[in-house]
């Protein structure tokens, strides 16, 4: 092989004096430095300075929006965000630094940069600090916020079974609006069931601010040792658990199964449909008891059933991606497609075509695909596919691109036709390329499908959004674990079949 | 017979790598084709079997106007000619006998070979080959598993499935240690006898010494020497740097080792 020599080719500096490069470069920072012939410098020096002065601006005509001037926005945004003066005094050390920077340029000492590159780096940082609204001490004592939720998500497994409860009751009939003197008989005893007997049974409901007639249960037949809880269903059916100052009116039965409670009649707004007194209210003791096993709750089953669909939805779109990106990956080969203009002319084509719908994002192709298709996981697999053909289409036709050209001229010169050589020579080459971003995208399609799915692609993402607006933590945590858990499996079995195939 | 007529090749970008080459080899020959890196000899080579189309001039075997050939033609004197090549050029993911075996695809039904199958007695064929080249032992291990010595064997195991009458080599040995270099070139002399004419490029005296029937020397594209088997093993070093130029220095590689 032939060697080629590399040559550096000498900076061509213009003499002037150092005074004026300083100049130069205190009234345009860096301009110095360009008529030196530090050109690179320069421009970098420029567009540094030039844009940290603008974004200065900008955050102070933000910060002081209400002021009309900048004689009166300066000091207020100044008054405001102490770190405008750090970044003000930054800006003027780079300014001296660069000017200082010309006139050793101009007297053709070795350039230092090393401290204005410090400058630079930092009053980005600062700004973008700033614009982006970093707080850290909101983080640190609003933490609390955010515990119940992270707790419920981390896990939410309570909520993923459920026993089915049965009741066993006793219940009496109390009335409001009544007539003390004119209440219809008890409700009589059953041997065998509960029993309770309420006194008095006609009473008056509490009000805002004032108690209502104080009720005494006495209960008997009841499980003994066990809680009994007071429901209260209103004269339209609506039943609730009693509160009596302020928490829930419980008993616990003795050994007979017998208690005693005291509480007063509940604040309800009876309707107008329920008409003119006496309202009839039925009071419950209740004691309910578990059933049968441990059930999957309809959240779990939800659960399962969209991450499924989710998987589906990932094969699908990657399969599709993968038998569509193959022949597109043949014209964006490089290799394959030099042989004449026309070819050429395709493969710049489908190069280009390739890098726009690749750099579009899945989540827009996801909502073009809603808007296309309608919800559901058919628009998600289309959002992927795109994105899947695009990222695949490219990388394959890199792996082409690099193969080694050598058995393919072994091969030709045994005297095989062409589909042999593709046979022998090209596939043997480009499999595990081909296997490792395949499966290497399923895995971020996968991923990705959770995400598609929140804006309505389908799958358990599009669960997971609306479990998170209906503020049920649990429910949403069940579908984050199972998208972890598959994503581990995933990245598990991918990696096994890289091992095998690469 | 190979008759090489008036041949220049120049490279899309400029380069003339062949500037009017004629040459004749009789059947039989050890023809060595010597000359710095960058000569020119790679090109010729190629330019036989039209792995590279000549920009200009002739090429015929056997009768054949190979530069004239096409398709299914060109593929038919192809399988004639077997190659060798410098990095071996084996299809590394494939066994051995897969490697071996692909060296008959100009033979077979094509679409056989589409599902990577052969008929059982180009199977045989293949056994028998490694087996002459001593490496039926690795028949099922992958290619690049092997070392460069044991992967040149499977090159030239490939190359005798195809029956050659000639073999082109292009630098066969440049990529082993000189030990395994007088193996391999034992070899082809030993394929020479059996009646097979051989081109192959070296870079080293001695060994062109000791192979060859016939040399000739390249330098930029021109064929600046031709010598015959006597004037090349009389051949002292100044005149090798002649061909060479300045640049070139002969190394020892250790003539007397012998082996098989
Ligand atoms: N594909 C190509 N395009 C352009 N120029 C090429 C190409 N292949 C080879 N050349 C040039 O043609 C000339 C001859 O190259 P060739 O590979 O035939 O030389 P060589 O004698 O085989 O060298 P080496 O001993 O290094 O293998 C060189 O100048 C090389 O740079
Ligand atoms: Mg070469």
């Amino acid at each position: 092989m032939a060697t080629r020599t590399v040559v550096r080719k000498e900076r061509r500096l213009r003499d002037i004096p150092p005074a004026l490069a300083g100049l130069l470069s205190f009234l345009v920072p860096g301009l110095g430095q360009i008529i030196i012939g530090y050109w690179e410098l320069g421009l970098f020096y420029a567009g540094s300075a030039l844009s940290l002065v603008g974004l200065i601006i900008w955050r102070i005509s933000v910060i002081a929006y209400k002021q009309e001037t900048w004689a009166e926005r300066i000091p207020v945004a100044f008054s405001r965000q102490g770190i405008l003066w750090v970044l003000a005094i930054a800006l003027a050390a780079l300014w001296v630094l660069i000017v200082v920077d010309a006139v050793r340029s101009a007297a053709r000492k070795r350039p230092r940069n090393q401290l204005g590159y410090v400058i630079i780096l930092a009053m980005f940082f600062l700004l973008g600090w700033q614009i982006v609204d970093i707080d850290l001490v909101k983080l640190v004592t609003e933490f609390g916020d955010a515990v119940p939720i992270i707790s419920r998500i981390a896990w939410p497994w309570p909520a993923a079974v459920f026993r089915e409860e049965v009741a066993f009751q006793g219940i009496e009939i109390i009335y409001s609006d009544c007539d003390p003197g004119d209440v219809p008989p008890a409700t009589p005893q059953v041997s065998g069931e509960p029993y309770i007997d309420v006194a008095p049974r006609c009473g008056e409901l509490s009000d805002y601010g004032v108690a209502g007639t104080l009720l005494t249960v006495h209960g008997s037949g009841f499980r003994p040792n066990e809680e009994v809880v007071i429901w209260w269903e209103d004269p339209i059916g609506k039943e609730f658990r009693v509160r009596y100052q302020g928490d829930f009116v419980t008993a616990v039965t003795d050994e007979n199964g017998a208690f005693a409670q005291e509480f007063a009649m509940p604040n309800l707004l009876i309707p107008p449909s329920a008409g003119e007194g006496p309202h009839a209210h039925i009071l419950k003791a209740r004691q309910t008891s578990f059933v049968g096993g441990l059930k999957p709750s309809k959240e779990l089953l939800l659960a399962i059933e969209k991450m499924v669909e989710t998987i589906f939805l990932g094969m699908m779109a990657t399969l599709f991606g993968v038998a569509l990106a193959i022949p597109v990956s043949f014209l964006a080969a490089r290799n394959l497609m030099s042989a004449s203009p026309v070819t050429l002319a395709i493969y710049y084509a489908t190069r280009f075509i390739l890098n726009i719908v690749r750099s579009i994002e899945p989540i827009i192709w996801a909502i073009i695909a809603t808007l296309w298709v309608g919800l559901g996981p058919f628009a998600g697999v289309i959002a992927l596919l795109f994105h899947t053909i695009a990222a695949l289409g490219k990388l394959y036709s890199e792996a082409i691109e690099s193969i080694d050209p050598g058995p393919i001229e072994a091969i030709n010169a045994v005297g095989a036709n062409w589909i042999q050589t593709v046979v022998y020579a090209v596939i043997p080459q480009i499999i595990p390329p081909f296997v490792s971003f395949t499966i290497y995208r399923w895995d971020i399609n996968i991923r990705m499908s959770t995400i598609i799915g929140a804006v309505g692609g389908g799958g358990i993402g599009f669960l997971l959004i609306q479990w998170i607006r209906l503020t049920d933590y649990r429910a949403a945590g069940i579908a984050v674990w199972f998208i972890a858990i598959t994503v581990a499996i995933l990245d598990l079995v991918s990696s096994k079949i890289r091992e095998r195939y690469v | 017979m190979l008759v090489v007529e008036n041949l220049t090749k120049i490279y899309p970008d400029g380069t003339k790598a062949l500037d009017n080459v004629s040459f004749t080899v009789e059947d039989g020959e050890f023809l060595i084709i010597i000359g710095l890196s960058g000569s020119g000899k790679s090109t010729l080579l190629r330019c036989i079997n039209r792995l590279i189309d000549p920009t200009e001039g002739r090429v015929t075997w056997d009768d054949q106007d190979v530069t004239a050939a096409s398709g299914p033609e060109l593929r038919r004197i192809r399988r004639e000619i077997g190659m060798i090549f410098q990095h071996f050029n084996l299809v590394k993911r494939l066994s051995v006998e897969q490697n071996v075996l692909s060296g008959r695809l100009g033979y077979v039904n094509p679409n056989m070979a589409l599902l990577q199958r052969f008929p059982a007695d180009v199977r045989d064929q293949a056994r028998a080959t490694m087996e002459q080249v001593g490496i039926s032992a690795l028949a099922h291990k992958r290619a690049d598993e092997l070392s460069g010595g044991q992967q040149q064997r499977v090159g030239i195991a490939r190359a005798l499935m195809q029956e050659p009458k000639m073999i082109l080599a292009d630098e066969p040995v440049s990529a082993l240690d000189p030990v395994l270099a007088h193996n391999i070139l034992q070899d082809l002399e030993g394929l020479n006898k059996q009646g097979i004419t051989v081109l192959c490029s070296l870079h080293y005296l001695d060994l062109v010494q000791r192979y060859a029937t016939r040399v000739i020397g390249l330098r930029e594209g021109k064929i600046v020497y031709r010598g015959s088997r006597e004037a090349i093993r009389a051949m002292t070093d100044e005149e090798f740097k002649d061909i060479y130029g300045e640049e070139a220095v002969r190394i020892e590689t250790g003539r007397s080792v012998s082996g098989g």
